[in-house]
């Protein structure tokens, strides 16, 4: 009795009857191929953008050419014809189901979908909380490796569920949905949609059998191919679309001239680049010159004085260069004030007294709180008139003679000279607690005889975190350090809220380069001219990451953050 | 290290660390208190000098105290009268009252009682304007004055002794307060957005988030397992090449990405919907080298032994797998989890027609919490809203999060 | 049930020599085959194709009539036992021992009937609803051993089943494997470095060398008939001695010199080696296994059949005591390897190791001289460059 042996089967297509389905239905692949190329060449100038026709008129030639080899190899029974026909019918059915999808609305519907819940929201947290109980019970039972399988108490957590799962649906009155998607789905177009995604569904499914790949002897190897790039596939398809083509996309855009209406394109070279970086310097006699003393099209970025003479630096787009300088300023302070604390703090948390992994936890917090919230709350902590920093510094100023408060409460971000310091304010509390559980893990790999032979020589606390800890922590040191940099280069968030009186504000003093990219695209609406600038700022960012990458590879063995 | 050794020093360099160590989180802990105090206060309350944390109302007692009926009465104090010590009970807060100003001190004014005051028969210009002068009691002693006005102010009862009252202007005296958190700033925030009701459509926002951070995590972990999977156990052609792309991926950062993202979804019309917040995020390559990394790990035989025992590579995948990569899920799921909810910049570009249907909490927040910023007690109580749900989340998974920033260097 | 044919099979991993090298292997139905041969010569790698778990390089690979080398392991019909046993953690007892039939869908209550019957067979019938990490190795073991029953497959490939268990525990699951292969009658392959396994365990034993074959055939024949000095040295413990010695001819007498000794063999020894006459002046590999000596008053030789040594160490073990000396010639080596798995290239002396297992009443101590009876009926004769027996 055997594992074959197990009764009738359910009867299924013969394998021969199947793939001669198979060749048939890639016949009307190719016959629908042709006739959408000859649609795509012919339909109406104006009615669809040159991109998507172009890029419909590339989809149909390639759809039938690869129905055409499909329809061949498999009515010749061609060893790769399976996997031709395989691919050709997987991503048909990817294309015409997303399609279909799209037709039916299913994809803006969530917005729908979002009106349902906020409707049914009760119901949602208790299915929540049932699901949770399941999890909960879950976790109780795998901690007794004696007890395990089916019991009440998780059965309990999920007809929770299953009875908020009813009242969500009541609630949430899906009728509209339902009743709209019953109209599109009787419109021919997404009647055709639907016949495609199920005929290459279906095919998809017949080949895919194990038998039929024995009828065409696929080779293991070429299995394990197919089994490899299915599992992929999901993951592959999102990052093509939502990552490798934009990217592609980004740097063709960075060269044209590139609005978000149709008009007003046109291929400008490397223009972008040029005008986003050009600068321009010259003497002049008076002390604060203007825009006259420069090129035409170059405004003042800053006044020089060297050796007694008087320079004028412009550039052409002088609030890109300023938020670099920012950029600069906000790195040199921001980083070391992250890093620094984390580098000392790890060092005591590390040391395993009791209660390290409350502070840990702590620490921690503000960078997972949402920095939107963070930075609401650090603009009422600033404010100037009944802000507590104001008002701890006037306290201080009681106690501590050294501290010298102003009479007026100090306007932190709307004044020129603090503005900026109040970013790095919060961008440091931020990033402090992720940098220490950085530090820590590197702390993991150091030696503890290291420190045991300290001790047993008589250093003192600060020579051992001088001498043994600092040195050991090189690799992560670096690591974080990088890392940190990356993140404090697309500062945006908290310039975002916290800048007054506009964001930048004041005057400029906390523009930084993403902030003026995204002034760029979406309220100047250069696109092409933004494009650039990310790629400008990617350049500088990815010398940070390349620096990284090789750090890596050369301290691989060294310990550190691997 | 060698804050474990013995003796006195030791003991004081430990008493020292605990102190830095507490002075630290206090300075974490304490922005956040001022976000939960505030959250509760009245909008009144919030720029009052000088700050606090505790939520206050203005104090009442009981009309009974103070020998009435009806609602309890609003609490006051005098503090710049040293004659009238303690609180007092505002009864009447309509009484009719006269100011007079002494002639002696035109500056000052003595609040009585509308029929108060005996004329003296004479007058005096003041400002071009004939007054009659009166003989008044101004603290047991009789000045003359003329009436400067006539006015409503408060009957003032003394807590302490009911049986003395006074009579002043109400803007004289100074509401006593007292501890009141004010939970309606909660129900306020949450309430569909509307101008009359002072409603700020936060509770939208909410279910919003909540619905795309579930389909995100959702995403990611089915597509970080499946592609995890794959790179990890399945040997196929172009692994490698495809692997080192994903690799590369990380390097590039979001800001490259944000325009060309923005126009795909302007040619699929998704701008402003919350799908463009979910589809495009349901892909990670660091939850794929996560997944991949886990799954490495587990022994080749116990999949060698399901392939022995007829199963299929997607049974293996979700029936042995996967129960014994529930650590790296998690794992996932919380990263997934922080990242979906606390994005911001994204959907500042893509869900930008004001629509509040569409808006998610973060873009809600600066929406309201930003410059031309109102009722700031209503968007702390947004920004604990939001903030609560992540760092509950982090508490709970702490043990998977706390591990794995370092190994997988996320941020 | 089916027989396992290898018709010349090889592998070659990636970068690498020849995993396995032509192969050619009939394993017939029912029967017990052990796979034995030092490490890394190939045995896991050929039990793995059986399994289909590593690709064919060459060849044709047969299970029954079927050919399988394109056939993906759970196609196969075949059931197997890892060395670490490789259990699904996550699920208990009951649920590893049945997934096999869960996933080929049989029906729920003919699951628990098989489960229950092959927990019964293996006495873990109290232990069904533990998880595998509640389990002793032992228990373990028995777990991996139920999965691989309970589906009644084709053939049962173990690759060092015993290896992680107890010297005793061990002993007791050798017994238990063969009486349960007798009583399916299911045709085993079974992969050991462990010779006590292969002798005891196997109907006929496969020895491998560096991916070829070197033997195939029941355990006794192995041990009195080995095909080359490889299997001569690997078969039996402790190990052949093998001594570079010089053959003498003197009418019917044949007689071997090395280091100083000289010994006449007996004739029976000229009849299993008839290749021996020839060999008159040559030098040959000399083989002689341990129990094959004795002291000599426990056995009536000429005084020409002792070999008289200096006891460099004894090991008490009992019922015998193991004599370890060394004659004074150098090691023999078959194309520059060392043949005996004992062999210590770095070993302190220049000469060849000899030990000799005499009757453990005998109490010897180190530094004194034994005369040592050799039973030289028995012993074996190789050629020194080619390592094949004088037959
Ligand atoms: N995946 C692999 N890639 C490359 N070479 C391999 C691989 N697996 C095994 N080998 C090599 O093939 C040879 C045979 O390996 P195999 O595992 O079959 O040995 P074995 O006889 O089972 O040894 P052991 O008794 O140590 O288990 C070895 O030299 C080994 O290094
Ligand atoms: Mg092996």
């Amino acid at each position: 009795m055997g594992l074959r042996d197990r009764g009738p089967r359910t009867p299924r297509v013969a394998v021969d009857t199947g793939v001669q389905l198979v060749t048939a239905w890639h016949l009307v692949g190719v016959a629908a191929g042709i006739v959408s190329m000859l649609l795509a060449s012919r339909s109406g100038d104006d009615a669809l953008p040159a991109v998507i026709k172009l890029f419909m008129q590339v989809f149909s030639i390639a759809v039938t050419v690869a129905h055409l080899a499909a329809a061949y190899g498999t009515f010749r029974r061609m060893r790769r014809a399976r996997t031709v026909s395989l691919v050709t019918n997987y991503l048909l059915f990817v294309v015409s189901g997303s399609a279909l999808l799209h037709q039916l609305g299913a994809f803006t519907g969530i917005g729908k979908f979002g009106t349902g819940l906020n409707k049914a929201f009760l119901p949602f947290m208790v299915i929540v909380v049932g699901l949770l109980w399941v999890l909960v019970a879950g976790q109780l039972l795998s901690k007794n490796p004696l007890a395990a399988g089916p019991n009440g108490l998780r059965r309990a957590g999920w007809g929770l569920a299953a009875l908020a799962s009813v009242w969500f649906v009541i609630a949430a009155d899906p009728s509209g949905m339902l009743s709209m998607i019953g109209d599109r789905i009787t419109q021919p177009l997404t009647l055709g949609t639907l016949a495609v995604a199920l005929c290459s569904g279906a095919a998809t499914r017949f080949m895919w059998q194990r038998r039929v790949a024995v009828r065409f002897g696929t080779s293991a190897a070429e299995e394990q191919t197919l089994s490899g790039l299915a599992f992929l596939s999901p993951n592959l398809i999102g990052f093509t679309f939502f990552f490798a083509g934009p990217l592609l996309f980004s740097l063709v855009v960075s060269f044209f001239e590139w609005k978000t209406t149709g008009t007003g394109r046109s291929f400008v070279g490397i223009d972008n680049y040029v005008r986003a970086l050009s600068l321009d310097i010259s003497s002049s006699d008076v002390a604060n010159a203007g825009n006259e003393v420069l090129k035409p099209g170059y405004q003042v970025l800053m006044h020089l004085d060297w050796f007694g003479q008087n320079w004028v630096l412009g550039a052409r787009d002088v609030e890109f260069w300023i938020s670099l300088r920012n950029i600069a300023i906000f790195l040199v302070l921001a980083v070391p004030a992250s890093v620094l604390p984390a580098l000392v703090l790890s060092s005591i948390l590390a040391s395993r007294l009791p209660g390290m992994k409350v502070f840990r936890a702590i620490y921690f917090i503000p960078s997972v709180a949402g920095v939107i919230g963070v930075a609401i709350i650090w603009g009422q902590l600033f404010q100037s008139t009944v802000g507590w920093i104001n008002y701890l510094i006037l306290r201080a100023g009681e106690i501590l003679p050294f501290v010298d408060p102003p009479a007026e409460g100090h306007p932190w971000v709307s004044s020129n000279s603090t503005a900026l310091l109040s970013m790095v304010v919060v961008f440091a509390w931020m990033n402090f607690g992720f940098n220490t559980v950085l530090y820590l893990a590197g702390h993991q790999s150091i030696p503890k005889e290291l420190y045991e032979a300290a001790d047993i020589d008589g250093a003192n606390v600060w020579q051992v975190f001088r001498r043994i800890t600092v040195p050991q922590l090189r690799n992560t040191t670096f690591y974080v350090l990088i890392t940190t940099s990356i993140l404090a280069l697309q500062l945006f968030d908290i310039v975002w809220i916290l800048s007054t009186p506009e964001p930048g504000g004041p005057n400029n003093a906390t523009t930084t380069p993403v902030l003026a990219l995204y002034e760029e695209a979406f309220q100047g609406n250069n696109q092409g001219y933004a494009s650039a600038l990310a790629w400008v700022l990617f350049l500088i960012i990815f010398g940070f990451t390349f620096a990284q990458f090789r750090q890596q590879k050369d301290g691989a063995t060294s310990g550190g953050v691997s | 290290m060698s804050v474990r050794r013995k003796g006195p020093k030791a003991t004081a360099i430990r008493v020292a660390t605990y102190v830095l160590l507490v002075c630290v989180a206090v300075v974490v802990v304490f922005p956040f208190a001022v976000a939960v105090t505030t959250a509760f206060k009245r909008n009144t309350d919030i720029f009052t000098y000088p700050p606090s944390l505790v939520p206050k109302k203005e104090a009442t007692i009981p009309a009974a105290d103070v020998g009435l009926e009806g609602d309890p009465v609003p609490v006051y104090s005098f503090p710049d009268r040293d004659d009238r010590p303690g609180q007092w009970a505002l009864v009447d807060g309509d009484a009719s009252l006269a100011e007079f100003r002494p002639l002696d001190d035109l500056e000052r004014v003595i609040v009585l009682d509308v029929k108060a005051g005996e004329k003296t028969g004479e007058t005096i210009s003041i400002d071009g304007e004939e007054e009659d002068v009166y003989l008044v009691d101004d603290g047991g002693a009789q000045v003359e004055a003329y009436r400067s006005r006539l006015t409503s102010g408060g009957l003032f009862v003394s807590v302490d002794d009911p049986s003395t009252s006074v009579l002043d202007l109400v803007n004289f005296a100074t509401p006593a307060r007292e501890f009141g958190p004010r939970f309606s700033n909660f129900t306020e925030v949450l309430a569909e957005k509307d101008p009359e009701t002072n409603g700020k459509g936060v509770g939208r926002s909410l279910t919003n988030t909540v619905l795309v951070t579930i389909l995100v995590v959702l995403g990611q972990i089915i597509t970080s397992i499946l592609g995890g999977y794959a790179f990890a156990r399945v040997q196929f052609k172009g692994r490698s090449t495809i692997f080192l792309m994903y690799l590369g991926s990380v390097m590039i950062p979001f800001v490259v990405l944000i325009i060309p993202l923005f126009q795909l979804m302007l040619q699929v019309n998704w701008r402003d919907n919350l799908v463009a917040l979910i589809i495009p995020f349901a892909f990670t390559a660091y939850g794929t080298f996560l997944m991949r990394q886990f799954f490495l790990g587990i022994p080749a035989e116990i999949e060698e032994a399901a392939l022995l025992d007829g199963a299929s590579r997607s049974t293996i995948l979700w029936k042995v797998m996967v129960p014994l990569a529930r650590p790296a899920i998690a794992t996932l799921a919380t990263f997934g989890f922080l990242y979906a909810w606390n994005s911001f910049f994204w959907p500042l570009v893509i869900i930008n027609s004001g629509n509040p249907d569409n808006a998610v909490l973060s873009l809600t927040l600066s929406t309201l919490g930003g410059r031309s910023s109102t009722d700031t007690n209503l968007v702390f109580a947004g920004t604990v809203l939001a903030m609560t749900p992540p760092i509950l989340v982090f508490l709970f998974a702490q043990r998977y999060f706390v591990e794995n920033s370092a190994s997988s260097g996320l941020k | 049930m089916a027989a396992v044919t290898f018709n010349n099979i090889s592998k070659r991993y990636k970068d690498g020599p020849k995993a396995v090298d032509d192969l050619n292997l009939e394993i017939a139905d029912g029967e017990f085959m052990v796979l034995v041969g030092p490490s890394g010569c190939g045995k896991s790698t050929a039990l793995r194709m059986i399994a289909g778990l590593e690709e064919i390089s060459d060849g044709e690979l047969r299970i029954g009539e079927r050919v399988v080398n394109e056939v993906p392991p759970g196609d196969r019909d075949i059931a197997m036992v890892f060395q670490n046993y490789a259990l699904y953690p996550h699920m208990t007892v009951r649920q590893n021992i049945g997934f096999a039939l869960e996933v080929a869908k049989v029906r729920k209550d003919e699951i628990n009937r098989r489960v229950e019957d092959a927990a019964e067979m293996l006495g873990l019938t109290e232990y069904l609803d533990r998880l595998p990490k509640a389990l002793s190795g032992g228990q373990r073991q028995r777990v991996a051993m139920g999965r691989a029953i309970v589906r009644s497959p084709q053939v049962f490939l173990m690759d060092e089943p015993l290896s992680n268990l107890d010297a005793k525990l061990r002993v007791q699951m050798r017994s238990d494997i063969i009486q349960l292969q007798a009583r399916l009658g299911t045709t085993m392959v079974y992969v050991t470095h462990d010779q006590v396994e292969a002798m005891t365990m196997g109907h006929r034993v496969a020895v491998m060398r560096k991916g070829v074959l070197q033997q195939v055939a029941p355990p006794q024949e192995l041990y009195l008939r080995p095909a080359n000095l490889f299997v001569a040295a690997f078969i039996g413990s402790p190990a052949m001695n093998l001594i570079t010695a010089d053959v003498t001819i003197e009418g019917d007498d044949v007689f071997v010199s090395f280091g100083g000794h000289r010994l006449r063999i007996s004739a029976k020894a000229l009849d299993r080696y008839p290749g021996l006459r020839e060999r008159n002046g040559t030098k040959v590999i000399f083989g002689l296994r341990p129990e094959h000596f004795a002291m000599e008053e426990d056995l009536e030789v000429g005084d020409d059949q002792v070999l008289t040594v200096r006891c460099d160490l004894a090991e008490a073990m009992g019922a015998e005591v193991h004599i370890h000396a060394v004659v004074d010639v150098p090691p023999p080596a078959v194309d520059g390897a060392p043949i005996a798995a004992e062999d210590d290239p770095e070993a302190l002396v220049a000469g060849t190791k000899v030990i000799a297992r005499v009757d453990g009443i005998h109490t010897i101590a180190m530094g004194q001289d034994v005369r040592l009876a050799v039973k030289t009926h028995l012993t074996h004769f190789f050629d020194p460059a080619s390592g094949a027996p004088l037959r």
